[in-house]
């Protein structure tokens, strides 16, 4: 009995979301975005150069559709992850403290459950939710890339682990502040830090291609923050799990991080650093009064 | 403090910051019966049940229900709390909370929930949500999906909250029912009326301590009015007067002071000796609302003030 009350208050906790016009807002921002994503592709996909005579045809033949569709990617990348990072940091600052604040949390405890199953359940739900509306995200722009520039994706799994990395620090980050702060501040905390992290992120990955060229106090600032707030290195491991393996102009394009590898510690460090978080919201929930 | 106990609490304390909520508080509550929780605001009474329900730490003492630690999960099988504020999704209806209730619960079908519905009169409301229900409706279908089922022991904080006198009634003939079936029901309710015609004991708490406990019959002490059923209310009246009594007339009879409750046999004699036809004579008892000023004022006159 104690073990399916867990699943079923989770459950609860999902459809409770669903049900609240935050969600609904975002599926339907991710769904404009996804239509305005094919309108811009298929219309790039029928494009027609008008240079000089010659010059077009040497610029097609420059632009691989595998660099289209790189190009395409990285550019609708961020956009796509700055609206999943709203939402996660909007609905996981909120769960938690409105179910206190509505008075259900005492109700839920009141049931013969642990509390840390009460605390997983309720608190897993907007992960559930935003990460299922992350892969519908980003499985669009892949599959309307696809459609008009045909590729092959570098690593497929990859965009699937790093996704849940990425958007498990932001959770992990603001179920832990909310309940230590206002939810307005935690939002805003957690906003501020993914903003940071992205920035750095980028330069971290621009240190990468040219080691040694950085100031050293701008190197161990950066390595800092992507170590303290590592949500960025999971950002970037979908984008980079996502763009096509056979893409010629990918130096170029370091500016917007692409081009460096994800190593797997880098992953597992992130989910650590959310376990270690998680861990610390459980011990300040356990403690509290209801 | 006896074995058989549902629920014992062992001199717990509980303090929030500076605020001392309980202050070395024992308390054995037998199964089965109707107890209250009586106090006034800030006294402890809601920290206490949360305490049983392990929502709230004790910082000292032990506190079981059916002899486990209310830090084990399995200590609250069989218990049902209504908490005073709980606001459930607006969009959910009865019929969907109920599902999610039984799903974790595994105790009780929806014909037991249909059963209750109908005893509190809601059973029309089962598919509406609840945003589009009044107060009192989202308290009848709270109280049903609390206690549908086969309870052990419920707790219920102010249950009469935003309810009219119909649905007092209903509540009180439900309370009534679940004792009748072997639950322990444990209210913390302000409405003393309410109380008064349904509980068994009373618990009176202030500033965190237990100030005494024990049957309702047992609390109450007598008054210095004693009300005289009869039909001839004039003559009795002139009567007692004439003794030197001072009274006055109300429904069916005539309500006399005495200056010394222990003179009720004086008077009683003397009513008897008058031969005015009488049907019944009785010492009044006080209302437990009396009961509650008399226990608090005594304790404030000790000293002890409220916490807030």
């Amino acid at each position: 009995m104690i073990r399916n009350g867990g699943t079923i208050l989770f459950l609860n906790s999902i459809e409770q979301l669903l049900r609240r016009k935050i969600v609904l807002t975002a599926a339907i921002a991710a769904i404009a975005f996804l239509g305005l994503y094919w309108w811009g592709v298929s219309a790039a996909s029928s494009a027609e150069l008008h240079m000089g005579h010659g010059q077009a045809d040497m610029a097609v033949d420059m632009l691989s559709p595998a660099d289209a569709a790189l190009a395409a990617i990285i550019t609708a990348g961020p956009l796509a992850a700055t609206l999943m990072t709203a939402l996660i940091i909007v609905i996981g600052s909120t769960m938690l403290p409105e179910e206190i604040g509505q008075g259900r949390m005492p109700f839920w405890l009141s049931l013969p459950q642990t509390r840390l199953k009460v605390y997983l359940s309720i608190g897993l739900a907007p992960l559930a939710v935003s990460y299922v509306l992350s892969l519908i995200l980003f499985g669009g722009i892949f599959i309307i890339t696809m459609i008009y520039f045909p590729f092959t994706p570098k690593n497929i799994p990859l965009v699937f682990v790093s996704m849940l990395s990425w958007l498990t620090v932001v959770w992990a980050a603001v179920m832990l502040l909310s309940l230590v702060v206002k939810k307005i501040a935690s939002m805003l905390i957690v906003f501020f830090l993914s903003a940071v992290a992205t920035l750095f992120g980028g330069l971290y990955e621009m240190m990468q291609m040219f080691p040694g060229e950085a100031p050293k106090a701008l190197e161990t600032i950066t390595y800092t923050i992507i170590y303290a707030f590592p949500a960025d290195r999971g950002y970037r491991g979908v984008i980079y799990g996502l763009i096509p393996a056979d893409a010629v102009i990918t130096e170029n394009l370091a500016f917007f991080g692409v081009t460096a590898s994800i190593p797997s510690i880098h992953l597992i460090y992130a989910f650590l650093w959310s376990l270690v978080l998680l861990s610390i919201g459980y011990l300040k929930f356990r403690r509290m009064d209801f | 403090m006896e074995k058989d106990n549902l629920i014992r609490v062992l001199n717990v304390s509980k303090s929030f910051r500076k605020v001392q909520a309980l202050s070395d508080f024992s308390l054995a509550v037998s199964p089965g019966t109707i107890c209250s929780l009586l106090g006034p605001n800030g006294a402890g009474k809601t920290t206490f049940m949360k305490i049983l329900l392990g929502l709230v730490g004790s910082d000292s003492g032990s506190v079981t229900i059916f002899d486990l630690p209310v830090s084990s999960p399995l200590s609250r099988r069989g218990v049902r709390y209504l908490p005073e504020n709980v606001t459930f999704p607006s969009w959910a209806t009865p019929a969907i909370l109920f599902r999610q209730l039984e799903r974790i619960r595994h105790e009780s079908s929806v014909e037991e929930f249909r059963l209750r519905c109908t005893e509190l009169e809601c059973v029309d409301l089962m598919k509406r949500p609840l945003g589009k229900m009044s107060r009192g409706q989202r308290q009848r279908v709270a109280l049903s999906l609390v206690t549908s089922g086969k309870p052990e022991l419920v707790l219920l904080d102010e249950p009469s909250t935003g309810l009219d006198p119909g649905g007092r009634i209903l509540v009180r003939n439900l309370i009534r029912k679940l004792a009748s079936e072997g639950a322990t029901v444990l209210i913390n309710s302000h409405l003393l009326g309410e109380v008064e015609r349904v509980c068994d004991t009373a618990t009176f708490i202030s500033g965190g301590r237990l100030i005494v406990e024990g049957k309702l019959d047992s609390l109450s002490r007598q008054t210095g009015l004693a009300h005289i059923e009869t039909d001839n209310a004039e003559e009795m009246k002139l009567s007692l007067e004439e003794r030197g009594y001072s009274c006055h007339i109300e429904s069916k009879g005539v309500v006399a002071e005495l200056e010394d409750p222990a003179a009720f046999r004086d008077m009683a004699q003397f009513i008897l000796d008058t031969g005015i036809r009488f049907s019944g004579i009785n010492q009044m008892r006080e209302s437990l609302e009396d009961v509650f000023l008399r226990i608090m004022d005594n304790d404030s006159e000790r000293g002890n003030d409220i916490v807030s």
